[in-house]
């Protein structure tokens, strides 16, 4: 139990001992093992944790909206003192209907795709027993306090009219429709873009202060939380692991599981010059599996024989009561937080003095679709030197990832541009290429289930590469597989296993080594880690930077996660509708002045640390590329336009500092002015 | 829409051209004399040629095509062989009555497989689901002459409950009509309820797993609510479409049954023009097949664009 | 008959939870610590579901074949094979040789009865499937080889080719299978040969749609780029690289395609686009027997019906098993 938790009738939600478990092959399988929290009217309580963890499941049990092989084992959850888990289905339908509402990760998929805004919103209030003119008149004020821009033209749109943003705005309008009592935020931004979830989570703080709801927050971004959350509780294989004040919680972590979490995010600006990212070992155990102790044993540093034999019991943390840890050793946690992982990686600082390996010259990619031209790519002049890393930022839209798919050959460049490589320009196209430039240029994916084939071992998806870009054969090849293997820290044991037997890390692992299964020079790292955990991601990162500092290859890193390219990278670029807008040394770009747009990326993250960051914010939605705005094409949603320069002209890419360029008109001294002090939108 | 719908509409007419390109190929390019094969082995070569320069199968084949094609476009199919009578008066009326077959079938049919389809995917992996959809591949999997047989032999005959066959003389009343058609429409509809009631399952099913039906739910809709005003109008797509592909496949279908009920619709015209290998009538059916086939998915087409505000405005565009 | 995509998993193993919360839990495994030397070696231990997954997979068969429709459904397959390959051998009478006794309604000597020249029933049924034994496996295999590579053409190359042999496909589709078929049968005569030749002919466009359709969710897919990207042939990626992924569909493509087929001999025999009388083949003996219907002469119609219904409703029975495991896994 909470030790703050709001005596049981006053709290508006109260989850007491809740166990579930979902039922496979005809086996249960527990996924929370006895969750308890409570949440005060107009408090925001926070669940974080990694994938797995259990806090959708308890998000969605609190509603008893349970998958059909999903069931209550055990514990209440009371809401408003109501028991939920007692009720018939005409009591849960009142109970959803009135007092409880929900906002959902993925706001395209959650309307009815065939029904207008109007009328799924118009439901809401009939339910609730208003007339149709009256609901009609409800749902129409309901838009207007999501700040939805021309409401009336909304009620009558469907929903894949709107973008990501103004979807999750109608979610929210719906679910605020009855005035609940409790508000379920399930990953209400992940998918959205940087600029549009900050808008996002802006509206969610302002609805908080008007309304009395209790918040229930899932997040895996503990940012999110902490610039949400008045406390937070942390998951862990189906239990509450440790629970307090947000703040006090990510400033001063007293459980071996929040610690290892937050030591594997890059904050506070770490390079990879300064030192490795911590990780957490071994992997979270499988649903349904047996752990009568501590469930964080297998993984702990701390872990002793008392925690492998006994529960760890809620351990208070502090004299206020506000905090509990379930852990057997609160008084050793110190030891963790000094254990020193903090060896740089031995990375040479490569700025300049190396030869230069990649060049863009005027790249521009555009495409035709339905004899439209979309012009994805325009006028990108780059250069990456040997062992540098070039991080890409940018939203969807951007062009990040045709800009890779374009030096790889995927896409053609358009004519009139070039890439080259080692001096020399290569073909647009792969099949063009020569068997030395394929090998020069290798790419990480995304996403590694769908990068590496699942019907092949992982030895055969590495052979084939080794034999095909080296062309090496029979046992030579094969050494030259377990070399690559063992470098990758991966074991015999993995070589001969499918992919789908892997964990997402280490499924990475093989991609990464298939792309340097030839040596190459440049490796172009498309968001590597996005889809996985932060403890794994750690690891991903590490090992990039410890490949690049042995073999001196250059990565081209894209990615949306600013810690990420800010711990990686040597140099960034920003884009934005195809344009790079901003180009300089990782410092220059994250101590700035800044282009606006790179100022209004740097403040949409919302920091772990607690620092304020929303200086600017950002309105309106990312243009479409196939219609880009006249002039600077970001000037319909700069908040420092220039009327009658910005939408006449766009401004040349240029250099305000050595190695350091920007697409703006402002002048530099003024914008180094204006970024001076916090802008108030 | 209307932008749709024509290129829907151009699409279909291209497809109808390699259709009749298809029939051609089969009939007129495969090896074979077909004078020879109509008078059979012993009748005399002047015969076969004089045959075959009558019905200008001894024409260059590019010509023979192109009147094929012509033929399409007009929907004048010239004679039949074997009667000399037009074409269009052998099978139009033959259609007419093939449809007052097909229309009885899809009536009984869809309204049963649909309710079928909801009852099962509500009560999803329960023992009456199972039922259900054993029942459907069992039905679905037995081709309609064996259905139409049995229906015969055990309903008509031995139960005395139907008739042997099914034209109607002429002059029945509607009613009466209704005597004579329901046992072969009653195979028909064992042959189709599998298909519909597995689509309209699987269409449920997955509306009830969507997030939006999630979404209703959690606004406090009961599961009525949730499935009549949510779920079904989303459902229902995939079940158009193979309702509409039936109404084509059907007269694949009608032939058996119509041969075992002796009833004279456009199958049996097929099978009769079949065995008297008589060419122009079967190229002029089969391509009537192919242009009932195509108006139905068309239409289909039509009402899921209805259905669907997806496909209707983002056509448009 | 018709073909459609089901977009709905098949009933089974899938655990479907809100939020992408779940892993796929274990019975057998746990998380084994391995005490970390260094920070980057961590997750070393991440073999997930090493034994699970081999569990899993066995764990499937023995489902699939617990199913009460797969035993069945084989059974009866057997049944009917081992009779059409046994022959006279085990029939009770000869089931060709005429007698005097004909039309007798089925007793103890004749459990079905006796025909219009006084064969037995029974023994004809018996060696009834024959033919369709023989050509209906024989045509779908055949349709669905022709059908992968068209399929993986159209799905793979894409473009203007895709296009063209899409309006193709469309328009045999647009067709029914036992139209064209009697149509080129009678063109081209009725010899088992030319009836595999036409089954597998009119098979083949139906198999290149889902083969079609199932390649292109894989050729968007990041495996296929870094095969390019290392320079592999178009034929290798197609075919070393796509083909195992799309085995599921193609396998459950196979056995409903047999089912088509016995469905569509039985159909084409019935309409005389088959073996000829005095061939014992089912569908030749319902067209032979519901002539005499009207007199109340039941069985010679009913019995050889009822066994190509059991034979096509088994081999539905397995296909459906089968499509049900390999969907769910």
């Amino acid at each position: 139990m909470s030790a703050v938790s709001a005596s049981r009738t006053t709290a508006a939600l109260a989850v007491e001992n809740l166990e579930v478990a979902y039922t496979v092959r005809g086996i249960d399988r527990a996924v929370l093992r006895g969750v308890s929290f409570s949440i005060a009217p107009g408090e925001a309580y926070g669940l974080v944790g990694e994938s797995g963890c259990g806090k959708s499941t308890t998000a969605y049990a609190a509603l008893r909206y349970l998958p059909r092989n999903g069931k209550i084992v055990r514990g209440r959850v009371l809401v408003g003192g109501d028991d939920v888990t007692g009720m018939n289905t005409s009591q849960l339908q009142r109970f959803r209907a009135t007092e409880a509402s929900m906002v959902y990760q993925d706001p395209a998929q959650a309307m009815n795709p065939s029904v207008k805004i109007g009328r799924q919103l118009i439901e809401s209030f009939t339910l609730l027993g208003q007339s149709k003119p009256v609901a009609a008149k409800s749902a129409l004020d309901a838009l207007r306090r999501v700040r939805i821009a021309d409401p009336v033209r909304v009620m009558d749109r469907y929903p894949f009219q709107l973008s990501g943003g103004m979807q999750q705005r109608v979610v929210i309008a719906m679910a605020l429709a009855c005035d609940p009592k409790l508000l379920v935020l399930d990953e209400p931004t992940t998918g959205l873009d940087a600029t549009v979830e900050a808008e996002v989570l802006d509206l969610v703080r302002v609805l908080r202060e008007e309304s009395n709801a209790a918040v229930l927050l899932i997040a895996h971004n503990l940012g999110i939380i902490r610039s949400l959350c008045d406390r937070v509780g942390v998951m862990y294989a189906g239990r509450i692991v440790e629970e307090g004040p947000s703040h006090q919680v990510f400033d001063d972590p007293q459980h071996p599981y929040t610690v290892g979490l937050l030591r594997s995010l890059p904050r506070h600006g770490v390079r990879k010059t300064e030192r490795a990212l911590a990780t957490i070992p071994g992997i979270l155990p499988l649903i349904g599996t047996d752990l009568p102790t501590c469930v964080f044993v297998d993984r702990c540093p701390l872990a002793d024989d008392l925690c492998r034999d006994e529960v760890p019991p809620a351990a208070p943390v502090g004299t206020e009561g506000l905090r509990f840890t379930r852990c057997h050793h609160p008084d050793r946690i110190h030891e963790l937080v000094q254990a020193p992982p903090d060896v740089p990686i031995g990375i040479l600082s490569s700025s300049g003095a190396n030869p230069e390996v990649l060049e863009l010259t005027h790249v521009s990619k555009t495409f035709r679709q339905r004899n439209v031209n979309i012009p994805a790519l325009v006028d990108v002049n780059l250069q990456l030197a040997e062992g540098e890393t070039l991080g890409i930022v940018g939203e969807s839209g951007s062009g990040k990832s045709t800009l890779a798919k374009t030096i790889l050959g995927i896409e053609s460049a358009d004519s009139g541009g070039a890439v080259s490589l080692d001096g020399h320009t290569v073909a647009p196209n792969t099949t063009g290429r020569s068997a030395n430039d394929k090998r020069a240029m290798q790419m990480v994916f995304q996403n590694p289930d769908s990068a590496l084939n699942r019907s092949w071992s992982v030895r055969r998806i590495l052979m084939r590469s080794v034999e095909k870009l080296t062309g090496i054969k029979g046992d030579e090849a094969n050494a030259r597989v377990e070399a690559l293997a063992a470098h990758l820290r991966l074991t015999p044991r993995h070589l001969d296993l499918k992919p789908r037997q892997l964990s997402g890390g280490l499924k990475q692992r093989v991609a990464i080594a298939r792309a340097f299964a030839g040596d190459p020079r440049i490796v172009v790292c498309d968001e590597p880690t996005s889809a996985l955990d932060v403890s794994v991601q750690a690891a991903i990162l590490n090992l990039l930077a410890d490949l690049q500092s042995e073999e001196k290859t250059s990565y081209v890193f894209i990615t949306h996660d600013m810690g990420v390219v800010r711990y990686l990278a040597d140099r960034i670029a920003v884009m934005y509708l195809g344009r790079i807008q901003e180009v300089g040394p990782t410092d220059d770009v994250f101590n700035g002045p800044n282009h606006p747009y790179t100022e209004a990326l740097l403040s949409a993250i919302p920091s772990v640390d607690g620092e304020p960051t929303s200086r600017i914010r950002l309105e309106g939605e990312i243009p479409s590329p196939a219609n880009p705005p006249s002039g600077c094409v970001f000037h319909p949603r700069c908040p420092r336009v220039i009327p009658g320069v910005c939408e006449v002209s766009e401004p040349p890419l240029r250099e305000v500092a050595p190695g350091h360029a920007m697409r703006c008109h402002i002048p530099i001294e003024q914008l180094v002015e204006l970024q001076r002090k916090p802008l108030t939108v | 829409m209307v932008r749709y719908l024509l290129r829907r509409l151009a699409s279909a007419v291209v497809t109808l051209w390699l259709l009749a390109t298809i029939v051609f190929l089969i009939v007129s390019v495969l090896p074979g004399d077909v004078g020879r094969r109509v008078l059979g082995p012993f009748a005399l070569k002047e015969d076969v040629a004089r045959y075959n320069h009558q019905i200008g199968t001894d024409r260059p084949l590019i010509r023979q095509y192109l009147t094929t094609i012509r033929r399409l476009f007009t929907l004048d199919f010239g004679n039949s062989y074997q009667t000399a009578s037009s074409v269009n008066k052998i099978i139009f009326p033959a259609l007419f009555r093939s449809g007052k077959l097909a229309l009885l079938a899809f009536v009984i049919t869809i309204p049963i497989s649909i309710a079928a389809g909801i009852f099962a995917a509500r009560r999803q992996d329960k023992p009456s689901d199972r039922i259900v959809v054993t029942t459907g591949l069992a039905s679905s999997s037995i081709p309609e002459f064996v259905t139409a047989a049995v229906l015969l032999s055990v309903f008509s005959v031995h139960w005395r409950l139907g008739k042997v066959f099914a034209n109607p003389p002429d002059g029945t009343s509607v009613i009466g009509q209704f005597r004579y058609l329901i046992m072969p429409a009653l195979a028909m509809v064992v042959a189709y309820f599998g298909y519909i009631t597995r689509m309209s399952r699987a269409g449920v099913i997955h509306g009830l797993q969507s997030d939006y039906a999630r979404t209703a739910t959690m606004k406090g809709l009961s599961k009525g609510e949730v499935m009549r005003r949510h779920i079904l109008r989303n459902a229902l797509a995939p079940t158009i479409t193979v309702i509409s592909v039936q109404i084509g496949y059907l007269f694949g279908g009608i032939i058996g049954v119509e041969k075992v009920f002796n009833y004279a619709g456009l199958g049996s015209t097929m099978l009769n023009a079949v065995t008297h290998k008589d060419i122009p009538v079967l190229q002029a059916a089969v391509l009537l097949v192919g242009v009932v086939y195509m108006s139905s998915t068309l239409l289909a087409d039509v009402l899921i664009a209805f259905l669907n505000p997806r496909v209707r405005l983002e056509t448009t565009r | 008959m018709s073909e459609f995509d089901e977009p709905v998993p098949a009933p089974g193993e899938i655990v479907s939870t809100p939020g992408a919360d779940v892993l796929v839990p274990s019975t057998t495994i746990r998380a084994t610590a391995i005490p970390p030397t260094t920070p980057a070696e961590t997750e070393l231990s991440g073999v997930v579901q090493f034994s699970e997954r081999k569990q899993a997979r066995r764990e499937n068969w023995r489902l699939i074949r617990r199913r009460p429709a797969f035993i069945v459904g084989v059974f009866i397959v057997l049944v009917w094979t081992s009779c059409a390959m046994l022959g006279d051998k085990i029939t009770p009478h000869d089931p060709f040789k005429p007698s005097s006794s004909t039309h007798l309604s089925p007793s103890a000597k004749y459990p079905f009865g006796t025909d219009s020249i006084g064969r037995d029933v029974l023994s004809r049924v018996m060696v009834g499937a024959r033919d369709v034994i023989k050509v209906a496996p024989l045509g779908a295999l055949l349709g669905v080889l022709f059908g992968v590579i068209i399929g993986m053409v159209m799905g793979y190359f894409g473009g203007w080719l895709d296009n063209v042999l899409s309006r193709i496909v469309e328009a045999f589709l647009s067709l029914p299978v036992v139209l064209v078929a009697l149509l080129a049968i009678t063109t081209l005569g009725s010899s088992t040969w030319v009836v595999i030749g036409v089954v597998s002919a009119l098979f083949t466009p139906v198999v290149a749609r889902t083969v079609r359709s199932a390649v292109l969710a894989e050729r968007d897919l990041d495996y296929v780029t870094s095969a390019k990207l290392r320079g592999e042939s178009s034929a290798f990626v197609m075919f070393k690289e796509i083909l195992p992924n799309v085995s599921g569909p193609i396998i459950v493509e196979l056995t409903v395609r047999v089912g088509y087929a016995v469905f569509t001999v039985a159909t084409l025999s019935f309409l005389g686009a088959g073996p000829q009388p005095p061939s014992p083949d089912w569908g030749v003996q319902v067209s032979d027997g519901f002539r005499v219907i009207s007199a109340s002469i039941w069985w010679t119609t009913f019995f050889p019906a009822a066994a190509i219904a059991s034979l096509v409703i088994a081999v539905n029975l397995i296909a459906d098993s089968v499509q049900s495991v390999l969907e769910a896994s």
